[in-house]
């Protein structure tokens, strides 16, 4: 018999498709069912948000990080704030970073619920979602008391928080993580021993420490291949050094694994928002720091005040001069680390602001994790691996 | 056997109605009413949403078919097929890049089909509206019904919007197109 | 923690005289300089040294300095997981010096490089791929360099004649406003009509605010 030379068909996994997480177009070359190699395509999402941000004051910067990853928004906003708080020498109060770590862990929820419920849905599970959703939109509630807006918050800013938590929102929360620990049973008790979600989530997209490490991952993905590395443990910012809290570590790296790793940190998550709720109803004081050359005064002040006036015209035109430097500065966002390099030249407009978003090295390793798998897998994979196009196409 | 009618009619004027109904039905054994209108009641009964989420506000979009705001009940459902559903939703920021595939699926669609445009940044550039890589909103390159206005537009936002769609249809709907 | 870095500062530049030319500690955080042609081993070594062990490389970008004549900076942030430190390792190129790439080193770097290309147009040699990521298929110019403009120069609409999207120049119904207040003259131009006869009649020219 002669040799038979078998030519892989190429396949487009569109830029619209229900699976593909937003824009995502997959250039696979498959031999029958088994994926050979697959190239993502990215930029469909490539707003120009750096070069955007260098035309903007710091301040003016700020809503640009919520609209990066937007189903977590305001850790994004978290990194941004320590870079420029960083390169202006100054520090949030306490009570702010009180604040501040409790709404971050509010999205760090937000973050998994989305992703946990939509990976069921692609895997073919359509219950959590439309359950997880409710939790979502109870939590989103919590944005719109504290900011105005259900998502894109504007709410962190370099120099503590916007402004204070109205009454009553501390009770509602601890009436809310009340109610969240049985939620969570449910939805345990619906895909932990399911034997269709097992069967297509273990030992799919299997990633073994050295290649984490190799590739750049981080968070859940790395935590799930046996490293226990967390920026809150081992870089603690804000007041996370006070929060007592553990880190879900996963042994064999697959699918699985990480889904594991979510649901445990929605549980600890949960754990640090009721040490910051307690916190808080002690802790009193600003939210936002005091020197009025970088926060704003309040419009009652301003109304009042020709220096508050003042202050606040210089500040909402011109905006504050960082000193020049450079700084990186990285934060635990859900997805893994959220890195902000900020370049400063000393003007009131940041020179130079690169984001470094975490699902741009997961993405790259699409492809070494789907080799030899199966196409329905591909989803799975790109399920697992948590990414969102306003990231990594900024 | 008679139109099934509201356990309670909430109105006078709904009790009138099927009672007028079933008055008509009982009598001749059948209703008239315009071929406009019932076609428009059945299109806007049961228009399907192309999912086109592209940022940001696909996630609000998202949430208007869960739980809380439920669009199913308004017989919109969710297809993700281009072949197969009436209404395209825009939501999120068009990019250079991908403005050939938007064409491209709105091309896919069958007649009657409408454009939602949700999101400032679909409506007309958005908050990146000077970039160098952004369609400065979706109607340069598809043809737009309604406009959601919002940066997201809240989940309500979109449903209102889904609800002028229909009040829309109704208006203009007709056989010829 | 400063302590820590202090000494590792000083173990590289003692270890790698000839491959790093500076390295100073700012705001906490070591900063390393180096060239184009000694990159890949001062990363091998950051890399595998016991010291040091950098085994996850974070993130390359590039940063525009147009006023120099080697604009480009394209800078490295390293991680180590181990010891629990971060590191920067900077390299100052211009448009036409190639970078080698550091894909055999870190296998993250593969998409890092593609992005400084599309954006800054550095041209890394020996990358596996080295093609537009983010940017649109065919297109001309790197945005991220200061003299692109903000609005780029073509923009995208649908064509109902040719039945296909037309890139033409871009025409804004507003201009984007920028307010450089750097001058306390808002929004004068910075040279006045008239000017020109003043720079013609005398050597020394008055220039406007």
């Amino acid at each position: 018999m002669s040799d038979v030379e078998i030519k892989t068909l190429t396949m487009n996994f569109g830029p619209q498709h229900p699976a593909a997480h937003g824009v995502l177009r997959l250039v696979v070359e498959m031999d029958g069912e088994i994926v050979e190699r697959c190239d993502p395509h990215i930029g469909l999402l490539h707003r120009g948000t750096e070069k955007l941000i260098e035309y903007k004051s710091y301040l003016q910067a700020v809503p640009y990080f919520d609209r990066l990853d937007y189903v977590s928004p305001m850790n994004q906003e978290h990194a941004y704030a320590l870079a420029v708080e960083k390169l202006l020498g100054i520090e949030a109060p306490e009570r702010g970073q009180y604040i501040r770590v409790l709404f971050s862990e509010i999205t760090r929820i937000l973050n998994h619920l989305l992703n946990v419920t939509t990976f069921a849905m692609d895997v073919g599970a359509l219950t959590p979602p439309l359950w997880g959703f409710e939790q979502r939109e109870l939590l989103m509630e919590y944005y719109e008391q504290v900011s105005g807006s259900r998502m894109h918050a504007a709410y962190f800013r370099p120099g503590g928080v916007h402004q204070d938590l109205p009454a009553g929102m501390l009770d509602s929360m601890e009436g809310w993580i009340k109610q969240f620990y049985p939620f969570m049973k449910d939805v345990e008790n619906l895909l932990n021993e399911n034997r269709i979600f097992r069967q297509r989530t273990v030992d799919i997209g299997v990633v073994s420490a050295e290649q984490a490490l190799d590739w750049g991952f981080s968070g859940p993905l790395i935590r799930a291949s046996g490293l226990p590395w967390d920026l809150r443990k081992s870089q603690p910012y804000d007041v996370y050094d006070r929060m007592d809290f553990d880190i879900p570590v996963g042994k064999t790296g697959d699918c699985y694994a990480r889904y594991l790793v979510r649901i445990e940190e929605m549980y600890q998550s949960a754990r640090i928002m009721e040490q910051c709720i307690a916190a808080l109803r002690k802790v009193g004081g600003p939210v936002r720091v005091d020197d009025r050359k970088i926060s704003p005064p309040r419009r009652g002040e301003m109304k009042g005040s020709m220096e508050a006036l003042i202050h606040h015209f210089k500040l909402y035109t011109e905006g504050y001069k960082v000193p020049a430097g450079e700084t990186y500065t990285a934060v635990e966002a859900p997805k893994g680390e959220f890195g902000v390099y900020l370049v400063s030249d000393g003007t009131n407009k940041p020179y130079r602001c690169k984001i470094r978003a975490p699902g741009f090295p997961h993405l790259q390793a699409l492809d070494m994790m789907t080799k030899g798998h199966q196409l329905a897998d591909m989803s799975a994979n790109i399920g697992s691996l948590d990414i969102v196009f306003g990231e990594i196409d900024r | 056997m008679g139109v099934i009618t509201p356990a309670k009619p909430n109105t006078a004027a709904e009790a009138a109605l099927s009672r007028a109904l079933n008055d008509e039905l009982a009598d001749k054994g059948f209703v008239v009413a315009q071929l406009d209108k019932l076609v428009t009641w059945a299109r806007t009964g049961s228009m399907w949403g192309l999912t086109f989420g592209l940022a940001c506000c696909g996630v609000e979009m998202i949430h208007c078919w869960m739980s809380r705001y439920d669009l199913d009940r308004f017989g919109f459902a969710p297809m993700p097929s281009p072949r197969a559903a009436d209404v395209m939703i825009v939501a999120g920021t068009l990019t250079n890049k991908m403005a050939p595939a938007l064409r491209k699926v709105y091309d896919q669609m069958a007649e009657p089909r409408y454009v939602i445009s949700m999101g400032s940044c679909a409506n007309g550039g958005g908050y990146y509206h000077y970039s160098y890589s952004v369609v400065r909103g979706c109607d340069r390159i598809v043809p737009v019904d309604v406009y959601v206005p919002g940066c997201p537009p809240t989940a309500e936002a979109l449903l209102y919007g889904v609800l002028q769609l229909q009040k829309k249809v109704r208006r203009t709907g007709t056989l010829v197109r | 923690m400063s302590d820590a870095l202090k000494q590792l500062g000083d173990h590289i530049l003692q270890t790698q005289a000839g491959v790093v030319s500076k390295a100073d500690i700012r705001l906490g955080e070591l900063m390393l300089e180096t060239t184009p042609d000694k990159v890949l081993s001062l990363l091998t070594f950051l890399r595998d040294d016991p010291k040091c062990l950098f085994k996850q490389l974070i993130d390359i970008c590039g940063v525009d300095w147009p006023e120099r004549e080697k604009r480009f900076d394209v800078v490295y942030n390293l991680l180590s997981v181990k010891n629990n430190q971060r590191i920067r390792v900077k390299l100052m190129t211009d448009e036409t010096t190639p970078v080698p790439s550091a894909a055999p080193v870190f296998s993250s770097a593969g998409w890092f490089e593609r992005e400084t290309y599309d954006l800054y147009g550095v041209w890394f040699s020996d990358h596996p791929d080295l093609r537009r990521i983010l940017t649109d298929y065919g297109f001309e110019g790197h945005p991220l360099r200061k003299d692109f403009p903000l609005t780029g120069f073509v923009e995208l609409r649908w064509d109902d004649v040719q039945k296909r999207v037309v890139y033409e120049p871009v025409k804004l119904a507003q201009e984007f406003r920028r307010f450089d207040f750097l001058s306390p003259w808002e929004g004068a131009p910075k040279v006045l009509p008239g000017d020109e006869k003043a720079q013609e009649a005398a050597p020394a020219p008055a220039k406007a605010n």
